[in-house]
């Protein structure tokens, strides 16, 4: 799998690190027990697109939001995660 | 038995290598297996289960019997196939899987008790006690099943691994390979030719076909002369490109240094994970063998393999070759055969309306139902006539395209009714053509012309124009270390 960087350009997926799906970028506000287990637990597992969270380990080490389909391993876009988050 | 002439094997160097404790020579462009025919050895392994003789069917990575362990001090490299390994003076070849004498093996017992070892045998039958199983039972049956050993010492070789990338991969450098990789070379796109023998030229080499006038294996030599004297071209030989995965990139396995006795150090093999935009397939086809009653004796081969002994070794695997086809492929056998000087002692075509013309006996609507001899062939017996001598047989049931690589994100191919086999459907490969005999082109002429088009429409894709001049920008950012040997 090659994932295109924006800061880098195309690299090796061996370059990367994956760490989840990007709910992770919307941590609920302080004292909401119900959002939090929902924000550490509960994902949707799609047979289709999904939006995950990967960093340029071995290169910028930039946060990246990658969406891709995991039926066909294709990678659809790619974007950082500062710019998904602001 | 070495021809008088022909091949394309340097006869003025003759190297010395072991097999099975016994010295023999080869020529410098041998493989083990053409050098052991040359030196009339037949038996070369032993069957993984009944232990029956067996001896060399094919000339390239399909061999199923020619499996050797290669020693070299207290290193093993075990299953390695004699129909790909070079000779030369280090090569230490042991026969695997029997017990005694490749000769005398003592477990050929099994084969005789056939009738009453079938599937599972062991497993039924060894189950009491329990205990036994572990300490007796497991420890014997290994002994007598499986292949090659290891060493069970720690392995002292370098291996390597490396990335390589590029706008065309072509895989394959037969008819169709070669011009592809021209095409997209001359449009200016950097390309990776890999082959898995350690000659470019794929069938060219073991055909007498003609190209432009001149021989093929002549052709292919001239063009990848043009090839290599062009910047934005890698050509990697004695590369197997094992996988296909997601984004172009493919796995592929150079043997650096298999082929010589000193690597100087040199890795044995290097691992390339190779990333291209876009990729041809040209990797050919194989050819099938036909069912008949002891068609694994030591001397039946596939016509396939024979000619490609006598035309690109100079060899001859029998003195009285049997020819058995259902195809046009047998009667270029016999013809090849005959130019050689090889005597043909019987030509069995089991189509009864086949034209084939020849000084030799010839017998059309018939079949070889059986072959006579345990350790080499001795006579083949053929429908309406009876016993024939014989000491090789060539056997053509037609062709398969290679179609295994296209295979590997989960496609299907597709069943042609033409060629009586599976090609490979558009797309299996994300960024894939097909070319050549691998798509069921089986004429030299359909391969070039194959390969032209699979090029162009790569290209086509990646936006490059098959007219636009060379820019000669070619860059070449992998280091090339296939410098060993010629």
């Amino acid at each position: 799998m090659r994932i295109t960087c924006p800061i880098c350009g195309e690299r090796d997926r061996r370059e990367f690190y994956y760490t989840g799906s990007d709910d992770y970028l919307n941590r609920p506000e302080e004292g909401d027990a119900e959002g939090m287990h929902r924000y550490l637990h509960i994902r949707e597992n799609p047979a289709g697109v999904t939006k995950e969270l990967w960093c340029h380990e071995a290169g910028c080490g930039a946060w990246l939001v990658v969406e891709r389909n995991v039926t066909t391993h294709e990678v659809l876009g790619v974007t950082l995660a500062s710019e998904v988050a602001s | 038995m070495r021809l008088e002439t022909g091949g394309q094997i340097n006869r003025d160097k003759r190297i010395t290598f072991k097999f099975n404790g016994t010295e023999y020579q080869g020529c410098e462009g041998d493989t083990l297996a053409s050098a052991l025919l040359a030196n009339r050895v037949k038996l070369v392994a032993r069957s993984f289960k009944y232990h029956r003789p067996r001896g060399i069917m094919s000339d390239g990575s399909q061999e199923p019997n020619g499996l050797v362990e290669l020693h070299q001090g207290d290193q093993i490299t075990p299953n390695v196939r004699l129909t790909q390994q070079e000779v030369h003076s280090g090569i230490d070849a042991r026969p695997q899987n029997y017990w005694g004498s490749l000769d005398w093996d003592l477990l050929e017992l099994n084969d005789l008790l056939s009738p009453f070892l079938g599937a599972g045998f062991y497993y039924k039958t060894f189950m009491w006690p329990k205990a036994f199983w572990e300490k007796l039972y497991e420890p014997v049956i290994r002994r007598a099943a499986g292949l090659g050993k290891l060493s069970m010492q720690r392995n002292s070789d370098s291996y390597e691994k490396a990335f390589a990338f590029c706008d065309v991969l072509v895989i394959g450098s037969g008819p169709a390979g070669i011009m592809a990789a021209l095409t997209a070379a001359k449009a200016g796109a950097e390309v990776i030719l890999c082959e898995e023998d350690f000659r470019f030229g794929g069938r060219l080499n073991s055909e007498t076909h003609q190209i432009g006038g001149k021989p093929g294996a002549d052709w292919a030599a001239d063009k990848i002369v043009e090839l290599s004297a062009m910047e934005n071209v890698r050509l990697m030989r004695r590369t197997t490109v094992t996988g296909a995965y997601d984004g172009g990139t493919y796995g592929a396995l150079e043997r650096v240094a298999h082929h010589v006795t000193d690597p100087q150090g040199a890795p044995l093999e290097c691992f390339w994970r190779i990333v291209a935009k876009g990729c041809v397939y040209a990797a050919g086809a194989m050819e099938r063998p036909i069912a008949f009653r002891n068609n694994d004796r030591p001397g039946v081969m596939m016509a396939s393999a024979v000619r490609g002994y006598v035309n690109r070794f100079g060899v001859a695997p029998g003195k009285r070759v049997a020819i058995f086809g259902n195809n046009d492929d047998a009667f270029r056998t016999a013809r090849d055969l005959d130019a050689a000087g090889v005597r043909i002692a019987a030509y069995v075509d089991t189509r009864e309306e086949a034209e084939i013309d020849g000084d030799f006996p010839i017998y059309k609507g018939a079949q070889i139902t059986n072959v006579k001899g345990r350790k080499a062939v001795e006579a083949v017996t053929i429908t309406g006539r009876g016993d024939v001598m014989a000491d090789c047989v060539a056997v053509s049931g037609g062709w398969n395209p290679t179609v295994h690589l296209t295979c590997h994100m989960n496609g299907r191919p597709q069943w042609d009714e033409n060629i009586v086999g599976f090609v490979p459907r558009h797309g299996m490969i994300p960024g894939m053509e097909v070319a050549g005999a691998a798509k069921g082109h089986f004429s030299t002429k359909a391969c070039l012309q194959s390969g032209i088009g699979s090029a162009k429409d790569v290209l086509k894709s990646l936006g490059i124009s098959a007219r636009a001049a060379l820019t000669g920008s070619g860059r070449r950012d992998v280091q090339d270390h296939t410098v060993l040997g010629s």
